[in-house]
């Protein structure tokens, strides 16, 4: 049973509709208010009984149909729906900027002049629009308009990219042509999942670690099985799952920070240090986290990954040799 | 008798009385009243109450005469209706994008924005229809943090309202909880986490607090108030304060730091922090960087997170940390 309150919510905002749009077809209601004509008439019948104290035929709201047309009378106290709440303002401002984002300046205009008109308008909780845009901070930063603008451009015209792509993964930079299906917003950064042609794959690319990008004339077809609605968003970050199993040592210090990170499958206590195990397709990227660790982290397996990390550890210390 | 109905003819009594209504008048008037006995009645009108005011009715409370003696219920039309918005063809359309956005959760409060969207709906007339919506090209992750507590701090941050709140830090308090009294200046996701940012009485200066860190439900520190409680000082800027570097915490006088970077990552590192920091090209594809320092050991931490693709370059001290770092993690790692 959906929340008794939706629906009342939905009920003042039903009226002052019909008020303002007298002979609304059934369909246009239904789509505006995202309701089965079964709700829709369950919701106008209820309407039809309420009213004003004694609630005689004189003081009740009349409610009447023409075919497949609606009329509302006797409901001018209802001639307005109810202000929003902060939650509410605070809610359509973050939809209008993250579409906003997404958009070239010409369509982001009407947007911003939109949310303009709607926070002057309310003046809620004395708050104006830079005072509400001014608490809140969401990347990704301005440079990434452009490519999410030209991204968002080939997915909805199915247009063949190619880019220059860092994978964090392998450290390594590749050239990739992909088909783009959507752009997601997750772990505080948009990402693309694309079929990569070189993979065979659909794969998600993270925005931001794109070099290069050049969006072709040619078109693709959308791979076979790929069902955008029902597939989950992500994954995002560094795959938790791979062939190689990692065990590391932190100590006291980073284990509370290293308890949050969902990356690790297992922490236990050992003599007062936290062992860690994670799961990877390769090192690579392991190598530069450890490295940044220091001393406060150790591998206890695999031999491998300590052998790499010396080499790396050593290469990096060339750079500082002229001296001494 | 359905209690939609009942809020219903409440709030419609409610907004067409002339002058305070008693408890009184309300229970004989309203059919769904009626029946229940007084203290039935009593705890009725309170949840009613209480889910009207959630709901954002401006229910007011008001003394019925001049003696104050006896108090009675009122919902001003001024400051429950919605003025009306007169929008141009073009933003009607970019607000039904938008309701195509959030129609699907997509985005963070989404469910608050569709609420908001069919708030305006009589302005956007057809404008407002969902219709055949195109399949979803932009998705968004739904939130670890809980909703309650981040909607909270946001309205907190808006209207300028202390808060309250338990948190565990992960410093050198070792994991314990504490109560902390905070005015909040504002949120910012970084990494795919929310913090919020403001001025912390414990502590006495302006700390960031991770919101899934947050143990308690975060209360107003002065619940019957409408704020505001404090002053966000004019020169705070969010912008700013979301994108303080790791190495640039701490007290202490700032340093300045030279970093090469490969022309294998320089790209990215103009990208990421080239509106904060000085970055010259080099005519290879690589750059340098000029930095801020406050904390050494974070800025270390950066630097060999980029291996051999970064070298710090001046000043010498700096440059002679990095080194001690890797011989005292080659000695650590003895002879593989």
């Amino acid at each position: 049973m959906a929340d008794p309150k939706d629906r009342i919510q939905r009920l003042l905002s039903l009226v002052p509709y019909v008020l303002r749009h007298q002979g609304a077809t059934l369909e246009e209601l239904c789509e505006v208010f995202g309701v089965s004509r079964h709700q829709l008439m369950r919701d106008l019948e209820l309407i039809f009984i309420c009213g004003q104290p004694d609630y005689t035929p004189a003081d009740l709201i009349e409610v009447d149909f023409d075919g497949n047309r609606v009329y509302i009378r006797m409901a001018d106290y209802f001639a307005r729906p109810l202000r929003f709440t902060p939650a509410e303002l605070y809610g359509l401002h973050l939809a209008c900027s993250a579409l906003a984002k997404l958009s070239d300046d010409k369509a982001a205009a009407p947007l911003f002049s939109a949310i303009d008109k709607i926070t002057q308008a309310l003046r809620q909780g004395r708050s104006s629009n830079d005072e509400i845009e001014g608490r809140m901070e969401i990347k990704p930063a301005s440079h990434e308009r452009a490519v999410l603008s030209e991204l968002s451009r080939a997915c909805e015209g199915r247009l063949v990219v190619e880019m220059e792509y860092y994978s964090y993964g392998r450290d390594e930079l590749t050239g990739r042509r992909v088909h783009p299906l959507s752009l997601e917003f997750g772990m505080g950064h948009w990402y693309l999942r694309a079929w990569d042609e070189r993979s065979r794959e659909v794969r998600v690319f993270r925005v931001d670690r794109i070099k290069e990008l050049a969006t072709k004339a040619e078109t693709f077809d959308p791979p076979p099985g790929e069902d955008l609605e029902s597939s989950p968003p992500g994954p995002y970050g560094v795959v938790g799952s791979g062939g190689i199993e990692i065990k590391l040592s932190f100590s006291s210090a980073l284990a509370g920070w290293a308890r949050e990170q969902p990356i690790f499958t297992r922490c236990e206590e050992v003599r007062g240090r936290l062992v860690c195990t994670l799961r990877t397709e390769n090192l690579s990227w392991l190598e530069r986290e450890l490295l940044s660790y220091g001393t406060e982290v150790k591998v206890i397996s695999p031999p491998e990954l300590k052998k790499r990390l010396r080499e790396r550890a050593l290469a990096t210390l060339a750079l500082y040799g002229d001296e001494r | 008798m359905n209690k939609a109905e009942r809020l219903i003819d409440l709030i419609a009594m409610l907004l067409e009385a002339r002058k305070p209504v008693t408890l009184e008048q309300i229970r004989s008037s309203i059919p769904g009243y009626e029946q229940a006995s007084t203290a039935a009645f009593k705890r009725m009108f309170e949840r009613d109450k209480s889910e009207l005011r959630e709901m954002g009715v401006p229910l007011r409370v008001e003394p019925v005469d001049a003696l104050g003696e006896e108090v009675g219920y009122r919902i001003p039309k001024e400051e429950y209706y919605l003025p009306e918005l007169d929008f141009t063809p073009e933003e009607k359309v970019a607000l039904l994008l938008v309701n195509r956005l959030s129609s699907g959760e997509l985005t963070p409060f989404s469910r608050e924005a569709q609420a908001a969207l069919k708030k305006l709906s009589p302005d956007l007339g057809e404008g407002s229809r969902l219709g055949n919506a195109a399949p979803p090209r932009l998705r968004f992750a739904p939130m670890r943090e809980r909703e309650d507590i981040l909607n909270r701090l946001w309205q907190a941050a808006v209207e300028c309202r202390r808060v309250r709140f338990t948190y565990r830090s992960l410093g050198k308090g070792k994991g314990r909880a504490q109560e902390r009294e905070l005015d909040p200046y504002g949120l910012y996701l970084e990494r795919g986490a929310w913090y919020v940012v403001g001025f912390c009485h414990l502590r006495g200066e302006i700390r960031s607090f991770r919101v899934s860190r947050i143990e308690s439900q975060v209360e107003f520190a002065s619940p019957e108030g409408e704020g505001p409680d404090f002053t966000r000082p004019a020169d705070f800027r969010l912008e700013r304060y979301a994108r303080i570097l790791p190495w640039e915490f701490e007290e202490g006088a700032p340093r300045k730091a030279r970093v090469r970077f490969s022309p294998r990552m320089a790209w990215q590192v103009e990208r990421d922090l080239g509106d904060i920091y000085r970055f010259e090209w080099a005519p290879d594809g690589g750059g340098i960087l000029e930095v801020k320092v406050r904390n050494e050991e974070a800025f270390l931490n950066w630097v060999l997170s980029f291996a051999e693709d970064a070298e710090v370059m001046a000043p010498p001290e700096l440059r002679n940390k990095v080194k001690r770092r890797l011989e005292k993690l080659l000695e650590s790692l003895g002879q593989v």
